[in-house]
């Protein structure tokens, strides 16, 4: 299940977060949202370790905490997704096909020509396809 | 992609934009004029760079950001690629365009200019230039505000030194 998205942008700053689950304290998830960061920024600067995915959008699994996963995708404009679930046994395709679906979001909400750069998103259409995109992730799973 | 857009419609839509701006908000004050259309640009630049870098793998160096435009972004904006790229590798591009799509269709006509005794030629074409160059900030803010948007601040001019080709210049900041 899934219990945070956020965007953050170039500089750090938060675009967008939100977290799907009353039971888990909203500033523990902004804090692993958070500390996440800081993973992207040492994948994305180590091109060693990297190796042959560097230049990848979908950064993968950035690092597991006690009961979460979290996932990491940067794009090409430096913006970046990350994806907290509690999950056990997550696909990786799902994990792609969630952030496929995220980008083209929020590629949508920042085309809206009231929508500041820099400034959150605060685009109610946006959160609804967000909070769709959340609901059926992992449901066309076979199993 | 979905949608499509007249293309006539863009045509009148930036004729009636530079109109506008030049000669009912900033009547006589060009250079502000000058400011607000390339600010538009780059905000539709910066938007633009959002959604055509959306399949791709991230660009490693300047260079390949800069090939990003000129190839993808300039065929989705114009459906035809960049006729020609220099540069002096030390942070300065230049985009040319052999036939700039929309400036096709403006005519430049020198001999309208009537009593003007002095070096008619001369002047009256600076003029058709001046007039023809307003219509130039606008893809230039849209190139500056792509280029923005991917990591490379820099500052962008136009050269329409001979038409029907037209010259982007790209200056990277340090």
């Amino acid at each position: 299940m899934i219990v945070c998205v956020a965007v953050v942008g170039h500089q750090n700053n938060p675009l967008y977060i939100q977290s799907f689950t009353e039971a888990d304290d909203a500033l523990k998830l902004h804090h692993i949202v958070h500390c996440s960061l800081d993973v992207v920024d040492e994948r994305v600067n180590n091109p060693k370790k990297s190796g042959p995915t560097l230049n990848e959008t979908f950064l993968g699994l950035l690092y597991p905490t006690e009961n979460y996963k979290v996932y990491g995708y940067l794009t090409n404009t430096k913006v970046k997704f990350i994806l907290v679930t509690t999950d056990l046994d997550v696909r990786d395709v799902d994990v792609r096909n969630f952030f496929r679906r995220f980008h083209a979001a929020y590629v949508d909400a920042v085309s809206n020509p009231f929508h500041v750069p820099g400034k959150k998103i605060t685009s109610r259409t946006f959160a609804e396809r967000v909070s769709n995109i959340v609901k059926s992730f992992g449901l066309s799973s076979t199993g | 992609m979905g949608r499509e857009v007249s293309e006539s419609c863009i045509d009148s839509l930036l004729t009636e934009m530079v109109s506008s701006y030049c000669n009912r908000f900033y009547a006589n004050k060009p250079e502000l004029a000058a400011r607000r259309i390339e600010a538009i640009g780059y905000q539709v630049g910066h938007q633009l760079s959002e959604r055509y870098t959306m399949e791709r793998p991230r660009f490693s160096d300047h260079l390949e950001a800069i090939k990003f435009i000129c190839k993808d972004f300039w065929s989705e904006l114009f459906k035809k690629q960049i006729d020609n790229l220099k540069t002096n590798h030390r942070g300065t591009f230049v985009l040319q365009d052999n036939r700039f799509r929309w400036l096709a269709r403006m005519s430049l006509d020198p001999t309208a200019e009537e009593g003007v005794p002095q070096d008619p030629a001369a002047l009256a074409e600076s003029k058709a230039a001046q007039a023809m160059s307003m219509y130039l900030y606008f893809p230039c803010g849209i190139i500056r505000g792509a280029l923005s948007n991917l990591g490379i601040p820099c500052a962008v001019s136009a050269d329409i030194s001979n038409l029907p080709a037209c010259s982007f210049v790209v200056r990277i900041k340090a």
